[in-house]
């Protein structure tokens, strides 16, 4: 038979199961506790929590687990010392170019580096079991918090004011003494020293002759004000995964390029890159002669797509929405699109030349027209010449067996294969190819390749302002996070609820006086210095001396 | 004179100011039972006294830090020694703080020797103005670094007054097994921290003698196109090479006792920069350190900790376990909103992501799960004093681990702070 234990108080409240004082008078309710006389465990004022229920069935287990203060600081203690062991090694994550995982590890850092990559510490932060420990944790929170913040709100609603002499004597700042005079004008005047203070008084009606006075009970709530912001960004966290919610990739942007940002309905162009280095008198002796950056800037235009914007036939209408210099710790942002300034490349990149055709053999000049390297027009007249590109490569290269091909979309070595007609040259047509840039044409030895047409013929271009060229091409990471707005929000619930539960301490003092006999009792959850000096502070005001370190009762600093 | 240079000065007068304070607060502490003295009294005057030359040299280190802002245009929290400089001043701060609270002129004997050690350690690096890199150029710089130090600077202080509370309740007589491994540990902990006063030492005595050593270092660098390149790179030893950089060839070594050629090279893991010289540090730290605890241990003939304790009786361990703890409390919310909170808003400013898992960020995360399981802890019952005291000593090993470690022996997107 299951034995009902008596939770009933002799000042005759009716406590529930687990109830450690009594919840109107104080009074500890356990026997073994009640003849001790050691200071009282004051937390949560003694009142029984929801998972001290009897007869837990199998949702109450799991509640209970969770519920635990111990199993949250392990569960604490277990994710800081996995994320320790995930910073032993780089992770995965943190390599930008494509690497393989599987043999980095082994080949740089040794059997450690295998065992690592094998126990999947490569990718700690990613793993189920640490974003696991990160759900639970939230889990822990919300019901630790439930499972007190109720019933302490309860206890605290319906304080009684005179509390029992075990309760009052058994907290950890205590003072005893005789009074002369009459009980209640003695306290009347302490309590008016308190309210100085910024206590609430609460005289007991009728007698006047017990107090309860109270202050910064807000700061109680601190701690749960704090574990709702933390819940929010854990939640937030969690949201980010999401399809949609959040966006990160990488557009590079020649200068004067316009590129479509994928994934999005916006284009950005990027008018010109600049890098700034610090000169050498701006610098101090150990540094000069090296190139320190001073501001990397891209001058991005960003644009919307209106119109055409699927239909790869059709150049697409694009309208500018936004200008703006992107340099470092200052994205361009618009309405939740991020484009941050990444990385650049300061490798020239030829767009356009316009070459002009010399007859050798008159040395007439035609020309010049224009070529550029991306979608040329397929025929260009030049007075009595007709050229018909055949072919363009833009990285061109002689594969395996001689023949031409091209190594990349990126005009690197860009080659132009054109059928010439005109005076003096066969009827259907003869090949001449033409490499714009003068590295690739003395490295691929264009004059040899086109034979005799080289004697009657050349294109090339005359003087730099026949050529386009971009300086540089800027990298731009673009983001997106649609989490971040209630990440915030619970950053400044979290922040709130710990300013509110460590700047202010909720503070309570009770008294009694019982004919001639006081029995004042106080209780802090945190600061016992502040506690003492304050009940020191309001009895010497009414002509008590006493030292504070005298109030102090033994007991753990909680 | 330019005001960086008048900075400079002041700096050394703070220092100068902070050494005179700790020997006044150990007067303070100790004296009190010299013959025909008022023991209370005696600490009541000297201990102002301290108080006020504490507070003078922090006036002077507040006239460096803002003299030196002024001169170089730049808040001076932008690399190691101005990091370390403002932290010294942090501590300080916080110390001050903690004291116009409880007014245990105690607490200044182990809180501004800290403030000192990092003084000194902020010289070790070089104290140029160096113009400030693109990804440093925000107004977060000044907001998230010095709020996070500040924060640091609360548990610095926890740590002083649970180091204290170690000091004063372990029983230096107590022959158990529990007593001994207690004694011991507190014993470890003090040669710790004279092995990081025997490195200040090492490089001090080192660079007066101006000795240098020379190596070249060949790298494997994977470019930005993913190609292999051999980099070659001199590095320079100020201190006599024991351990050689990895994959190095010595270029210049000036004999040292005798030691002419390094004996030992650095393992290829060690990743940061320059890892092969900072190994090569720590070794030579150890040694000093050992060799300056073995001289104290001589000059006492006992355990450190059982020659500091008797100076900690008549002090409440009580008192000191509520300093600890209340110095965590005030600076745990600090440290939440600069290291984590500014540090995201930061972060997602200039990378485009408010957490990147980069090594530096995990240890912030660390340092503030740790300090929330303390204050967990101490909500449990049995975990008040002595528990508490020693998890407030490991949790600045942590804090130091986040602020110096990371960057020594980690690379990162932090690693511009590391010398």
């Amino acid at each position: 038979m299951l034995a009902v234990e008596n939770t009933k108080c002799e000042c005759g409240h009716q406590n529930a199961v687990g109830t450690v004082l009594c919840e109107s008078c104080g009074k500890p309710l356990d026997a073994a506790l009640q003849q001790s006389s050691e200071p009282l465990e004051m937390r949560y004022d003694g009142v029984a929590r929801r998972s001290q229920k009897s007869n837990p069935a199998i949702i109450d287990r799991i509640w209970n687990f969770f519920s635990s203060v111990k199993i949250a600081i392990y569960l604490i203690v277990v994710t800081f010392v996995t994320a320790m062991l995930g910073t032993i090694y780089p992770q995965e994550s943190s390599f930008i170019n494509s690497f393989d995982a599987t043999t980095y590890y082994e080949e740089n850092y040794g059997t450690p580096g295998k065992i690592y990559y094998e126990l999947g510490l490569s990718h700690t932060y990613e793993s189920w079991w640490f974003i696991g420990l990160l759900v639970m944790i939230g889990t822990s929170l919300v019901i630790c918090s439930l499972d007190r913040v109720l019933p302490l709100y309860r206890a605290l609603q319906k304080q009684q004011i005179r509390k029992h002499h075990q309760f009052i004597l058994r907290q950890k700042t205590v003072y005893r003494s005789e009074i002369a005079g009459d009980p209640k004008e003695w306290v009347e005047k302490f309590g008016a020293q308190l309210k100085r203070k910024g206590y609430k008084l609460h005289f007991e009606e009728g007698t006047g002759t017990a107090l309860l006075a109270e202050k910064n009970r807000f700061s109680r709530w601190g701690p749960y004000i704090n574990h709702i912001g933390l819940i929010l960004f854990l939640l937030a966290v969690l949201a980010r995964s999401i399809p949609g919610w959040q966006m990160d990739s990488y557009v590079s942007v020649p200068d004067g390029d316009t590129v479509p940002i994928a994934g999005t309905n916006y284009y950005v162009k990027s008018e010109k890159f600049n890098v700034e280095f610090y000169t050498d008198d701006e610098l101090p002796e150990e540094l000069k002669g090296t190139a320190r950056a001073k501001k990397y800037e891209t001058q991005a235009v960003l644009y919307k797509c209106v119109a055409n914007c699927d239909d790869p036939l059709k150049e697409p209408e694009l309208e500018e929405v936004m200008d703006h210099n992107i340099i470092v710790n200052d994205p361009l942002v618009y309405k939740g699109l991020k484009l941050y300034q990444f990385d650049f490349n300061l490798t020239p990149r030829l767009n356009a030349v316009s070459p002009i055709l010399e007859d050798k053999r008159t040395g007439e000049i035609y020309g010049p027209f224009y070529l550029p390297m991306k979608n040329p027009e397929l025929k260009h007249q030049l007075g009595p010449f007709t050229l018909e590109i055949r072919a363009n490569y833009m990285e061109f290269a002689l594969d395996s067996e001689g023949k031409p091909t091209t190594l990349s979309r990126e005009p690197n070595a860009p080659a132009f294969i054109f059928s010439v007609k005109g005076p003096g040259l066969a009827e259907e047509g003869e090949p001449y190819i033409y490499f714009p840039m003068q590295k690739d044409k003395v490295k691929f030895a264009q004059d040899t390749i086109n034979r005799e047409l080289a004697g009657k013929i050349e294109i090339r271009v005359d003087g730099m302002e026949n050529v386009d060229f971009s300086e540089a091409t800027t990298h731009l990471n673009v983001r997106m996070d649609k989490a971040l707005p209630y990440l915030w929000v619970g950053a400044v619930f979290s922040m709130v609820g710990l300013i509110l539960g460590s700047y202010w301490q909720h503070r309570r003092i009770w008294l009694r006086v019982d004919g001639t006999e006081l029995a004042l009792g106080a209780h802090t959850n945190k600061n016992w210095f502040g506690m003492r000096s304050d009940v020191a502070g309001a009895l010497k005001k009414i002509g008590v001396e006493i030292d504070p370190k005298t109030l102090d009762n033994g007991g753990n600093n909680a | 004179m330019s005001l960086v240079e008048f900075s400079g000065d002041v700096f050394l007068v703070a220092f100068f100011l902070y050494c005179f304070s700790f020997l006044f607060y150990v007067i303070a502490v100790t004296g009190k039972r010299w013959s025909g003295r008022e023991p209370r009294e005696h600490e009541r005057r000297w201990g102002k006294i301290a108080f006020v030359v504490s507070l003078a040299g922090l006036a002077a280190h507040l006239a460096f830090f803002f003299t030196r802002w002024a001169g170089s245009g730049q808040i001076p929290t932008s690399n190691m020694y101005e990091f370390m400089t403002f932290l010294a001043m942090a501590i300080m701060i916080a110390f001050t703080i903690v004291f116009a609270i409880y007014r245990k002129p105690l607490l200044g004997m182990f809180a501004v020797p800290l403030t000192i050690i990092i003084v000194a350690y902020a010289s070790v690096f070089p104290s140029e103005v160096q113009p400030l890199i693109p990804a440093l150029e925000s107004i977060w710089l000044k907001v998230h670094v010095t709020t996070a130090a500040l924060g640091e600077a609360f548990f610095a202080v926890g740590f002083a007054a649970g180091l204290m509370y170690l000091l004063r309740v372990i029983d230096f007589k107590d022959t158990s097994k529990s007593g001994r491994k207690a004694q011991r540990w507190v014993e470890f902990t003090l040669y710790t921290i004279l092995v990081i006063v025997g490195f200040l030492i090492a490089v001090f005595a080192f660079r007066g003698a101006g000795y240098e050593a020379t190596f070249t270092q060949e790298k494997l660098v994977i470019d930005s196109q993913g190609q292999q390149q051999d980099v070659k790179e001199t590095v320079h030893y100020y201190l006599p090479p024991i351990v050689k950089p990895y994959n190095s060839q010595a270029e210049s070594v000036e004999p040292f006792l005798g030691l002419d050629k390094p004996l030992l090279e650095a393992p290829s893991w060690m990743n940061g920069v320059n890892a092969g010289r900072k190994l090569n540090t720590v070794v030579w730290s150890i040694i000093a350190g050992t060799l300056l605890y073995g001289l104290l241990r001589l000059l006492f003939r006992k355990p450190l900790g059982a020659v500091i304790h008797p100076a900690l009786e008549g002090v409440n361990p009580e008192d000191l376990d509520e300093i600890s703890y209340r110095a965590i409390v005030i600076g745990f919310p600090v440290f939440t909103l600069g290291a984590l909170i500014f540090a995201m808003i930061w972060a997602e400013k200039a990378w485009g992501r408010f957490w990147g898992w980069d090594p530096k960020e995990v240890w912030a995360l660390i340092t503030w799960l740790y300090y929330s399981a303390y204050l967990h802890f101490r909500l449990s019952r049995g975990w008040q004093g002595l528990p508490s005291a020693w998890l407030a000593v490991i949790g600045f090993v942590i804090v130091l681990f986040t602020l110096i470690g990371v960057n020594l022996i980690i690379a990162g997107l932090h690693s511009y702070a590391g010398v």
